[in-house]
């Protein structure tokens, strides 16, 4: 248990965002994709969020010191998502099915920018964290130097 | 003047647990939107009076060592309180953390512990004083 705690944790924090981020641009670069390698429309991507115990040594671990107040943050999964696609109105559209409908994901671009900048801000504030760990573990280096 | 007295000593505990509650912070600013995750506190001020023993109501007299120490305790067996916020603001995938009162939290808790430090390290200059006062 130490400052280096702290930033493992604030770490994992940034990890899930990014995480989160390349699930979102590739939500908003798949907005109009209507043919994937698995058939059919996209499938919007969803980032599951879950916590953990930070891990220790294996000594600790093994001594049974491990203490889980303080979890770290891992991205769980990436589901896709259980929204149904759109259908629209194209015959023409090469993608059509029999009765003229083009599946599109059903992906709200406002949505994913308004979760995009969650992201950000949960980014920043894990940053934030990180550097106060880091000028804790310098001011302990100024004890008794004087 | 004793090295490891009663000030060193709060100092020392007042450091870890600082270091402590910065842990619960990041923890909880990792965890800002993990469905379920509750937002965890730590409490040691209280404890900390009780060891410091400020008002000298709170502990037993002992006359023996073998007595049990009831009430302040010291130092050694601080027992701070962690526990789970409960009345905070509940989004609804049961998530607690308020991330703005955590970062607000934890630049007073910097501020604080940056504080500790620099008391200790006037402490430990009056005793460097009074060991070179000879010269």
């Amino acid at each position: 248990m130490d400052l280096l705690t702290s930033l493992k944790i604030s770490s994992s924090g940034l990890t899930a965002n990014k995480k989160r981020m390349a699930a979102i641009s590739s939500n908003i670069a798949n907005a109009q994709t209507t043919r994937t390698a698995e058939g059919g429309a996209y499938q919007p991507k969803e980032v599951v969020f879950g916590s953990e115990p930070v891990k220790e040594s294996f000594s600790e671990i093994l001594s049974g010191e491990m203490d889980d107040n303080a979890q770290t943050v891992i991205a769980k999964e990436v589901t896709n998502s259980k929204k149904p696609p759109i259908l629209k109105y194209e015959p023409n559209h090469p993608d059509a099915n029999a009765e003229g409908y083009v599946a599109y994901p059903n992906i709200n671009t406002m949505e994913e920018m308004a979760n995009m900048i969650e992201a950000s801000r949960a980014y920043e504030a894990n940053i934030n964290a990180m550097n106060t760990a880091k000028s804790m573990a310098m001011k302990d280096l100024e004890i008794g130097r004087n | 003047m004793n090295i490891d007295d009663k000030t060193t000593q709060a100092l020392a505990a007042s450091l870890k647990y600082r270091k402590m509650r910065l842990e619960l912070n990041a923890s909880n600013i990792a965890n800002a939107e993990t469905p379920g995750y509750k937002a965890k506190k730590i409490d040691f001020e209280e404890a900390l009076a009780r060891a410091l023993d400020t008002d000298e109501q709170q502990t037993l007299k002992t006359a023996d060592s073998k007595h049990f120490n009831v009430g302040g305790g010291g130092f050694n067996n601080l027992q701070p309180e962690i526990y789970e916020e409960s009345n905070g603001i509940v989004s609804p995938d049961g998530n607690t953390v308020d991330r703005d009162a955590e970062l607000a939290e934890m630049a007073e808790n910097k501020i604080m512990y940056d504080a500790s430090v620099q008391l200790l390290n006037k402490k430990l200059g009056l005793m460097k004083y009074v060991v070179g006062s000879d010269r």
